[in-house]
Order: C-alpha cells, then sequence, then structure tokens
C-alpha cells in the first residue's frame, strides 16, 4: 500500500488559516471601497457609529452604497425610509440565486450554524466558497469570513472618522464617485449584447419615472421590473428558439 | 468624539430593516432551492435584477448633463480593463475636468 494513498486532513486551523490567506487580495481591493462608502455617509450625514452599525448587520457593500445615496438625496424619515430597506432588498436579491449554488455545502449542517455562517455570504465569500470546491469547510469559510468583515468594518468606520473632515466633497466630483462605482459594479453584471435589452429597459423605465417624482426613488423599482421582464421575455425567446 | 458617536434612530431602524431583508436574502437561497425549483424563465429575470437595479440607480444622474453622461461613457469604457478604484479616481478626475469645460 503506497503513502500516497493516505491524505491526511487539514485541521480546522489550517483551514481557517487558508480563508485568510485567500481572502488578503480581496482585502486590498475592498479597503478603498469601505474608506469612500465611509466619507460618502459622513456627507449624507451619517456617524461613525451609524455607519458602524450598518457595516456590522446589513454586510452588503453595494446595498450600502445603495442606501448611503438614498438617505443622502431623501433623508431617513417615514417613507424614505422604507424605500431604503426596499432598495437594499433589490440589491441584495442576487444573494438568492448566490445561496443556492451554495445548498450542496450546506446541506449536512444544522440549521442554526448554516443560518449564521450564511450571514457573512458576499459575492466574494461566495466566490471562494465555490472555488474551494466540495472540501469546502465551515473553518475555512470563516476564515474568509473574519477577515473580509473586520476589513470592511473597519474601513468604513474609518472613512467615516475621516469623511467628516472634508468640508465639500462634491468641489472635488466625490458627487460622481457614486455614479462611477455602481457603473463599476455594473460592469461585472456584463455577459455580453445579452445584457443590453434588460440594462436599456431599465434605463427608459427609471428615466421615465425619475421625470414623473424625481424626488423619489420608485424609478428604481421600475427599472428593476423593466429589466426583470426584458430578461424573463428573452429567456422565453430563447427557449423557443432552442425547442425548434 | 461625541458627535461619531451619535445615533439617529430614525437610521437605526432602516439598518435593523436593512440588515433582516439581506440576511434573509442568505439563507433564502438554499431554503428555497431545496423546496422549489425555478424556471429558466423565472431565473433569468432573478438574474437581471442586480444589473438592472444598477442601471436605474445611476441614469438619471449620469444623464443629467453633458459632462457628467461623458464621464460616465469614460467610465463604462475602462471599469473592465481597470482595476475598480483606478476607475472610480480616474473618472472623478474626468468629471472635475469636463464640468469645468463644457
Amino acid at each position: 500500500m503506497s503513502t500516497d494513498s493516505i491524505t491526511i486532513p487539514a485541521s480546522p486551523r489550517q483551514e481557517f488559516a487558508a480563508g485568510v490567506v485567500h481572502s488578503l487580495p480581496i482585502v486590498a481591493g475592498a479597503v478603498p471601497f469601505g474608506f469612500l462608502l465611509g466619507s460618502l455617509a459622513a456627507k449624507a450625514g451619517l456617524s461613525a457609529l451609524d455607519m458602524g452599525l450598518m457595516s456590522a448587520l446589513v454586510f452588503a457593500g453595494s446595498s450600502q452604497f445603495v442606501a448611503v445615496e438614498l438617505l443622502d438625496k431623501n433623508g431617513s424619515g417615514g417613507s424614505a425610509g422604507l424605500a431604503v430597506v426596499g432598495a437594499i432588498l433589490l440589491v441584495n436579491l442576487r444573494h438568492l440565486l448566490m445561496g443556492a449554488t451554495l445548498e450542496p455545502r450546506f446541506r449536512g449542517i444544522p440549521r442554526a450554524r448554516a443560518g449564521l455562517a450564511l450571514f457573512f455570504m458576499t459575492d466574494e465569500q461566495w466566490a471562494l466558497a465555490l472555488r474551494r470546491g466540495p472540501e469546502l469547510t465551515l473553518a475555512y469559510w470563516y476564515g474568509v469570513a473574519a477577515t473580509l468583515y473586520l476589513a470592511w468594518l473597519a474601513s468604513t468606520v474609518a472613512g467615516t472618522l475621516a469623511g467628516a473632515l472634508i468640508a465639500d466633497p462634491n468641489a472635488w466630483g466625490l458627487d460622481f464617485t457614486f455614479i462611477a462605482v455602481f457603473l463599476c459594479l455594473l460592469a461585472g453584471f456584463w455577459r455580453g449584447v445579452g445584457s443590453l435589452p434588460p440594462w436599456l429597459a431599465s434605463a427608459a423605465a427609471a428615466l421615465a419615472v425619475h421625470a414623473l417624482s424625481p424626488g423619489g426613488t420608485w424609478h428604481i423599482i421600475a427599472g428593476a421590473l423593466a429589466g426583470g421582464a426584458v430578461a424573463a421575455v428573452q429567456a422565453k425567446w430563447q427557449g423557443r428558439a432552442s425547442d425548434a | 468624539m461625541l458627535e461619531s458617536l451619535h445615533l439617529d434612530w430614525s437610521l437605526l431602524a432602516i439598518v435593523l430593516g436593512g440588515a433582516l431583508v439581506t440576511w434573509m436574502t442568505r439563507i433564502g437561497g438554499p431554503w428555497l432551492i431545496a423546496r422549489v425549483r425555478l424556471g429558466p424563465v423565472a431565473n433569468a429575470a432573478l438574474e437581471a435584477t442586480p444589473g438592472a437595479v444598477l442601471v436605474a440607480l445611476v441614469a438619471p444622474a449620469a444623464l443629467s448633463r453633458p459632462s457628467d453622461a461623458l464621464a460616465a461613457a469614460f467610465v463604462c469604457l475602462i471599469a473592465r480593463r481597470v482595476p475598480m478604484v483606478v476607475a472610480v479616481a480616474a473618472g472623478v478626475v474626468a468629471v472635475v475636468l469636463l464640468r469645468r469645460l463644457l
């Protein structure tokens, strides 16, 4: 019997360390964004405590950018607050699909432990976990999660503390950073020319609704629904084309 | 220091609401897939939602003035070729210059 058929399972400590190491490049990219989000939050009137709570409890970058943008424009009172929660939900709907693909990895894990682990599922966490394949362990998962969580919390709070010192961020075009960040995130969703029809439909619907009610956030809902509807029609046509 | 510890109560409600719905999207995937199977059409609509939300968010502001529209087009061109931080920084520099010129 040859010794190479014997595989020694990695200890939880080794698995955790591997998760930490694998997430370091992501941290390098995420920290400037956390800092940017924090400074925009300061501009929107959020305190460092506000920002820290949001990062600690919501822990979802894109949706936090959206939330801070809406808070800056419309404030936090009444229906504006409900719209922020609704926008966070819409931006994070993609988690449903991502989580669905991880289901085989979480099948054997007790429900409460899976629920806690899934709290940390960001785009990056999901990507690293999928890449780990069937050997994914909870220790590895938490190595990634702890690293990304602490980096995000620290950078967003630091950005809020620093941003509060900036008198007029708009003078340096900081208001445009929102547009630029969203366009970069959007580029990550590009899947070829097939992506264009839903996006054009969303833009058209958003512009039309925004013209009717410039202050509200209904244009986001309208755009999301229009884009989803067009994508559904595309899928239907594609299904028919492949049937024929 | 006291200012940085200020807590807005209506904001706390938003954070708690946002945290709850976000957690539900995270646990909802494995929970749902074990129970229902989405058809390809519903799946395509759900898959297109994040992109459509982002488009709807930027469209009114990005197309509000020619300088911002040009800078937005520039960011789109470079977004997949350079790191995100670089693309955002270049976009901000572009918009500051373009707003002065146009």
